[in-house]
Formats: structure tokens, C-alpha cells, sequence
């Protein structure tokens, strides 16, 4: 959205028809392509990071040192496993939907750092309790599906907006 | 592939609620497992209690033949991996397996560990802290649960007997059930649950392909038919109808067309006007 608003303005000041006018377009084309990209890139960078979260997930965090007692002590007792899974499909539902909402919106930037943030205190919650051998999996999907539809809609409305602005760029060339 | 109106429509919808079924169905797999394993467990530690209650006036007595016939009798039901009793120092002194008599049990390991894992033992702990899983010698799966056989006023007031009356625990009862039929059972609800998923994933995302196919994409490729064949010249009014936004389009589209035909006809014969009437004028000019 903010890209196009970004075009918009640029479409009203920019002096039409001059060769000095067209080079300064078609500079701000390709800088908003490649930021466009960088969406993309940044996207997958992130799922890159939940996938290396997982597999430490999936190990049981091994290499972590045991946690204290004294930290043991002063964190409590680790919330019912129940209570977990209940907060864990409320999350991945409320994700959903917002993600969908996004999608409507059209914003082409990712939001999945957040998820990132909030599968990762999953898997830490599961794995203070004792039970993350157990619930590894219904995380695991759970930021599959948040973070492949987001990074779909990031991937879908750039290469959008990308060829929108190719077929502007390819116009300025004729 | 992406691009098209199809897969974006699709794709979304078909990602989320697969993903959501599969999140809920393994999130409820696992509670069901909890619940069974909790009940195993719970039978087992009532299983362990019987035991102790029904070998503590031969222990008392200090009848070993008949707890060595006990255990014995106990041992080869069905299901029953193990039954053994240690003494407080580990030492297994009844068991239904006579090669573990008079073995040491390290009390580093699972069963053990729970109790033994500070400077003073505990002296009681939850259900689920007694149980443990593992896969013994025969390749068989096992639920074990060690119960503590506690000092009681009838151990160290006895005549016979020789336990301090500050002994808190006398000895451990140690017993392992076979979980085959816990696996087998675990496993049944496994696939019953992976053909739920399959069946609502199949009438949800192919329920919404079906009905966008039918009321929006097959209407949208007629009109892109009829737009097609309007634009090479056939002026035909069947375009596509049943949904209503669809078939205003191609009625508008229709009209349009009709008008700019009717409108380019026109203008053909004004200009056959226009290039005859001049000629005529020409004519009578001339006679």
C-alpha cells in the first residue's frame, strides 16, 4: 500500500515526457523493485529462522544447560499442559485470521517476526513443563501454516507489485 | 499458475484449514494420549497397591515361601512384564524373575532416580512421578510403577520384627505392565483420526473449490469466452447466466457492443451517403 501511494506521488511530480524526468522514473522504479525483493528475501529469511528454532525444539533443546533450581524456584511452577494446546489453538486461529485480514489490506511487508517471537515462547513453555517431545509437532505446524501463508501473501502481492511495476518500466522504455 | 484467480482464492484457504485441522487433531491426539497414559497409570498404581496389601500379613509373618509363591502367582498373568520387591538398600529380594534375586538396582535409573535424587530419599511422591516408560529386554514396551511399602505401627510394634518405628519406608514394590494394548489402541485412534482429517480437508477445500468453480470461475472463463467472440465480431446476446453480477457484465457488455455496432453501421452509411451525394450534385450540375 505504501508502495503504491509512494507511485502515486511519484506520477504527479515528475515531469513527463523529459529525458531527465523518465531516468529519475525509472530509478524509482527499480529501487521499488528491489524493495519489493527484499520483502521476499526478508520472508523467507525469517521462515529460515522459525526452521532453526525448530530444530532445536526438536532435539529438546539438548545443548541448553538444565535450568537452576534457584530459577526453577522463582519462575514456579510450569502452567498445565492443557492450558498450553488451549492457548496454542486460540494463537494459531486469532494468526490466521489476521493474516487473512492482511491479505485483504493489501501491506507488502512481512509481519512474521512476531509469530517467530510467540512459536518460540511455545515451544519454551512445552519445554519447561517437560512435555515438548510430546507437543512438538502442533507448534511445528502451527508456524508452518502462520508463517507459509505469510510468507504467500508477502510473495503473492510483491510479485504483484512487481510486475505492475516492470510493465511501467518496459512502457518508459518504448 | 499463481497468477491466476483460481490458486489465489484457493491456495489461501486451503493452507489455513489444513493447517488448523492438522494443529487441532495432533494437539488432540496428545491430550488423549495423556488421559490414557494417566488412566494406565492409575490402574497400575492400584495394581501395585493390591499387591502390597495382600502380601503384607505374609510379609509381617515373615512367610517368604509363601510371597515367593505370591509373586510367582502374580508374575505369569498375562501382561505382566515384572513384579519384584527391593529391600531399602536396592537389593531385590522377591521377584518374578529368579536370575534378578539378590541384584543390586543402581539408583541412578528410571524408578529410582525420582526418590533418590537428593541427599535424603522422598519419602512420597505423585502417581505419575512413580511411572515410568521404557522398553525392556524382550523389546517390549513398559508402564512400571514402583510403590513404596511404608512402615506401618503393626511393622515395628511386632513381636518378630525388627523395623525402627522412624523407618519411613520398609522396601519398594517394583511392577511392569505391558503397554501393547495401550500401543495398539493409541494407534487405532492415530488412523481413525488421519482419515477425520483427510475427510474434512477433502469436504472443506473441496467443497469451496466446487462451489467457486461452479458460481464464479466457470462463469468468469464463459465470460472471457463471450468477451472473446463478441471482439471478433460475432454479435451474439448468450453470454453467461445464472450469477447475477456476471450476467450484468454481460449484459452491459452485450449492449455496449450492440450500441458501437449499431453506431459504426451508421457512420458506414453516412459516409456511402456522403460519397454518393456529392456524385449525384455533380451529376445535375453538369445537365
Amino acid at each position: 500500500m505504501f508502495l503504491r501511494r509512494k507511485q502515486k506521488q511519484s506520477d504527479l511530480f515528475t515531469p513527463v515526457g523529459t529525458g531527465l524526468g523518465q531516468n529519475q522514473r525509472r530509478q524509482e522504479i527499480q529501487d521499488r523493485i528491489q524493495l519489493l525483493k527484499k520483502q521476499i528475501r526478508n520472508s523467507k529469511w525469517w521462515m529460515a529462522l522459525f526452521f532453526l528454532v525448530s530444530l532445536a525444539a526438536a532435539v529438546d533443546f539438548r545443548f541448553l544447560p538444565a535450568i537452576p533450581e534457584t530459577a526453577k524456584k522463582f519462575l514456579g511452577n510450569a502452567p498445565p499442559t492443557t492450558l498450553i494446546s488451549i492457548a496454542l489453538i486460540v494463537y494459531a486461529f486469532s494468526a490466521l485470521i489476521l493474516i487473512m485480514g492482511h491479505m485483504n489490506t493489501g501491506s507488502v511487508r512481512f509481519k512474521g517476526w512476531s509469530h517467530i517471537v510467540y512459536l518460540s515462547a511455545f515451544y519454551l513453555f512445552y519445554y519447561y513443563s517437560g512435555v515438548l517431545r510430546d507437543n512438538f509437532w502442533p507448534v511445528f505446524i502451527a508456524g508452518l501454516t502462520i508463517l507459509g501463508l505469510e510468507n504467500y501473501r508477502v510473495w503473492s502481492l510483491c510479485s504483484e507489485a512487481i510486475r505492475e511495476e516492470m510493465k511501467i518500466l518496459n512502457s518508459l522504455g518504448k | 499458475m499463481f497468477n491466476r484467480f483460481a490458486s489465489k482464492a484457493i491456495i489461501p484457504v486451503a493452507l489455513s484449514l489444513t493447517g488448523f485441522v492438522v494443529i487441532c487433531s495432533l494437539i488432540l491426539y496428545s491430550s488423549i494420549k495423556a488421559d490414557f497414559l494417566r488412566d494406565a497409570v492409575r490402574q497400575e498404581t492400584s495394581l501395585a497397591d493390591t499387591v502390597v496389601s495382600s502380601t503384607r500379613y505374609t510379609m509381617m509373618t515373615g512367610d517368604r515361601k509363601n510371597l515367593y509363591h505370591i509373586i510367582d502367582s502374580i508374575g505369569v498373568q498375562k501382561g505382566i512384564e515384572h513384579l519384584r520387591i527391593f529391600n531399602k538398600d536396592g537389593v531385590i529380594m522377591f521377584s518374578s524373575d529368579p536370575g534378578e534375586l539378590n541384584q543390586v538396582v543402581d539408583k541412578t535409573t528410571a524408578g529410582c532416580i525420582e526418590c533418590h535424587s537428593g541427599p535424603v530419599p522422598t519419602v512420597r511422591l505423585g502417581s505419575m512421578q512413580l511411572a515410568r516408560h521404557f522398553v525392556n529386554a524382550r523389546d517390549h514396551n513398559v508402564l512400571a510403577i514402583t510403590a513404596p511399602i511404608y512402615n506401618d505401627a503393626d511393622c515395628s510394634a511386632g513381636d518378630c520384627h525388627f523395623h525402627p518405628s522412624h523407618q519411613k519406608v520398609l522396601g519398594t514394590l517394583d511392577i511392569g505392565l505391558s503397554t501393547a494394548s495401550l500401543d495398539s489402541s493409541l494407534l487405532a485412534l492415530r488412523w481413525k483420526m488421519i482419515v477425520f482429517c483427510i475427510m474434512v480437508l477433502i469436504l472443506s477445500v473441496g467443497g469451496v473449490s466446487a462451489l467457486l468453480r461452479r458460481n464464479l470461475l466457470t462463469p468468469i472463463n464463459q465470460l472471457l469466452d463471450y468477451v472473446k467472440k463478441v471482439s471478433e465480431g460475432t454479435l451474439e446476446n448468450d453470454f453467461p447466466r445464472g450469477v447475477s453480477e456476471v450476467e450484468t457484465l454481460g449484459q452491459s457488455y452485450f449492449d455496449m457492443a450492440r450500441e458501437k455496432h449499431l453506431a459504426e453501421t451508421t457512420l458506414i452509411k453516412a459516409k456511402k451517403t456522403d460519397i454518393t451525394t456529392p456524385e449525384k450534385d455533380h451529376k445535375q450540375g453538369k445537365k
